[in-house]
């Protein structure tokens, strides 16, 4: 190319909490000293998050700046094509489009990228690179450059990529919680020191962990808090931790430093699991072979799918599948009845009501005409069962379509379409409170590094118009 | 095949330990047996891995299922 390319002006420090809502970071600010400092002298407020609001895909969302649809991920996992059994699980090589620190790189620029969903297997980066908890464990090569692990075992012992989450010990959740960000923290804060990097970002999955585990000691709204339980400051205090280690790294990262704090999705209180697959059997749309056994997963259980029309998957949200002639298998639905069908069923799903016969504020997404350009092996409908705060079961065999608890472990809280961000630049010290989405962030934080934007970005760079400053 | 050549150092009890270890194989030189295993183990790290094995999967699988988010 014969432009001489610009060099990337400032540093920029972004620190990743994974499901920290606005709720807790801005609203309680008063709790967290650093953070506090950090909003009154920044834009800060609640980011809308992709859909769907999701880990995977919102930090590729937010990093490349592009939705979800071209991404051509919709979550952890896809149907292989129209197959009824054959699955695949995102990593790190299910994203081909060019992200942040891409740029970066092209106009000379380091990048130090500790831990963001999905990042293993390790790839090449204009940089550093550590994989994130999608990484099976501390034997596999977690690192670019592959000798950057061995260099940090020497200093700090295996790194720690996740909690074990199948267990109602809540006490040993909270020590590994905490071994796990401690040791974040300290490796971070040595690459930080030793590094050359112009973009230096991490996410600590151990506020998402924390939150799905102790939700419901903390939210009084819960429908199941008890007061006066012994955890209930255990969230809180996690945050008050965090807010220390971010003002050890920040007198680390330098005083000109372009900070971002950001949640990719925020999270709230679980009412409880919807039982999708049991709604679809008795409304006549799933037929199994046999009765299944309390809890069964759907991809275990004989589905009779000639007499078969529609079936789901669970998680904080539900994918819904149609059982289409010439597409699937043993497709039943006539190509030419699938949009009536289609949206018979979106009219059936917004008509479902809660336990108590409440009615529930359901949002349907139809992902070919969502997105602009829809990519992948994408499902016939997304379905946000009462704006999230009923989680989708697709296990099924429960004898209810309403689960109080999640049918699949301890699990208190569910994503919210809201998250939390706090953009502070040194050198423009102001509060200054804005509502952005998640497809902003890659855009502002190339300009505010004195880098193009690329054209294919979609987001709008939120600090460049000025909104009325609420301190 | 590269021409040119350069010395690095090895500790000395593990160049003994691989003389050992190719005395009377058709490797003629410690040099030339540390050049092809650094080969053979950059050549597996860069070639796309294989990302999961069926165990890595199912442990991945069951680990999602436990956070919430497949189900």
């Amino acid at each position: 190319m014969s432009e001489i390319r610009q060099k990337p002006k400032r540093k920029v420090l972004i620190i990743g909490l994974d499901s920290a809502p606005a709720e807790i970071v801005i609203d309680r600010r008063d709790e967290f000293p650093v953070l506090r400092s950090l909003i009154e002298g920044g834009w800060h407020g609640t980011m809308r998050s992709s859909d769907p609001p999701i880990t995977i895909p919102a930090w590729m969302v937010m990093t490349t700046g592009k939705d979800a649809g071209r991404l051509g991920l919709y979550g952890f996992r896809h149907r292989t094509g129209y197959s009824y059994d054959k699955m695949w699980i995102a990593t790190a090589q299910a994203f081909k489009e060019r992200a942040i620190w891409d740029v970066i790189g092209d106009h000379g620029g380091q990048s130090c990228l500790v831990s963001i969903p999905p990042s293993y297997p390790p790839r090449k980066v204009p940089g550093h690179l550590i994989s994130c908890f999608l990484t099976p464990d501390s034997q596999k090569e977690y690192t670019y450059p592959a000798g950057l692990r061995p260099e940090l075992e020497s200093r700090f012992g295996p790194y720690l990529f996740d909690v074990v989450f199948r267990t109602e010990d809540r006490e040993a959740i909270l020590k590994e919680i905490y071994d796990m960000t401690a040791k974040r923290f300290e490796v971070i804060h040595y690459l930080m020191t030793t590094k050359p990097w112009d973009l230096f970002m991490f996410v600590e999955i151990g506020v998402d962990r924390v939150q799905h585990a102790f939700w419901k000691y903390m939210d009084t709204a819960h429908h199941l808090y008890e007061p006066g339980n012994k955890y209930e400051n255990v969230i809180l205090d996690y945050y008050r931790y965090l807010d220390r280690k971010i003002g050890d790294l920040l007198a680390a990262a330098g005083d000109e430093t372009i900070v971002l704090v950001i949640s990719d999705h925020g999270a709230k209180r679980m009412k409880g699991a919807f039982c999708i697959n049991d709604w679809l059997i008795e409304e006549g749309d799933l037929v199994l072979k046999e009765t299944p056994k309390r809890g069964a997963s759907i991809e275990k259980t004989a589905i009779d799918w000639p007499k078969t029309r529609i079936w789901g998957w669970g998680g904080y949200y539900a994918r819904l599948f149609l059982n289409v002639e010439g597409r699937e298998p043993q497709g039943v639905i006539r190509p030419a009845d699938y949009e009536s069908e289609r949206d018979r069923l979106i009219e059936r799903l917004k008509a479902i009501r809660g336990p108590r016969g409440e009615t529930w504020e359901t949002r349907v997404i139809k992902p070919n005409e969502y997105f602009d350009e829809v990519r992948g092996d994408y499902p016939d409908l997304m379905v946000y069962f009462d704006d999230l705060f009923w989680r989708s079961a697709g296990t099924l065999g429960y004898g209810t379509k309403y689960l109080l608890e999640n049918d699949t472990g301890p699990d208190d809280a569910v994503h919210a379409q809201e998250g939390m961000y706090i953009f502070h630049d040194p050198k423009e010290r102001r509060s200054r409170r804005k509502e952005i989405d998640i497809l902003d962030v890659a855009p502002t934080v190339l300009q505010a590094m004195g880098l193009p934007v690329p054209s294919d970005m979609k987001g709008r760079i939120f600090t460049a118009a000025e909104a009325p400053g609420i301190a | 095949m590269d021409k040119e050549f350069t010395t690095i150092s090895i500790p000395t009890s593990l160049y003994k330990k691989i003389e050992e270890s190719i005395r009377g194989t058709e490797i003629s030189s410690v040099s030339s047996y540390i050049a092809k295993v650094v080969q053979e183990a950059l050549s597996k790290a860069e070639a796309e891995p294989d990302v999961f094995n069926k165990e890595d999967e199912e442990k991945i699988k069951e680990r999602l299922k436990a956070l919430g988010y497949i189900d």
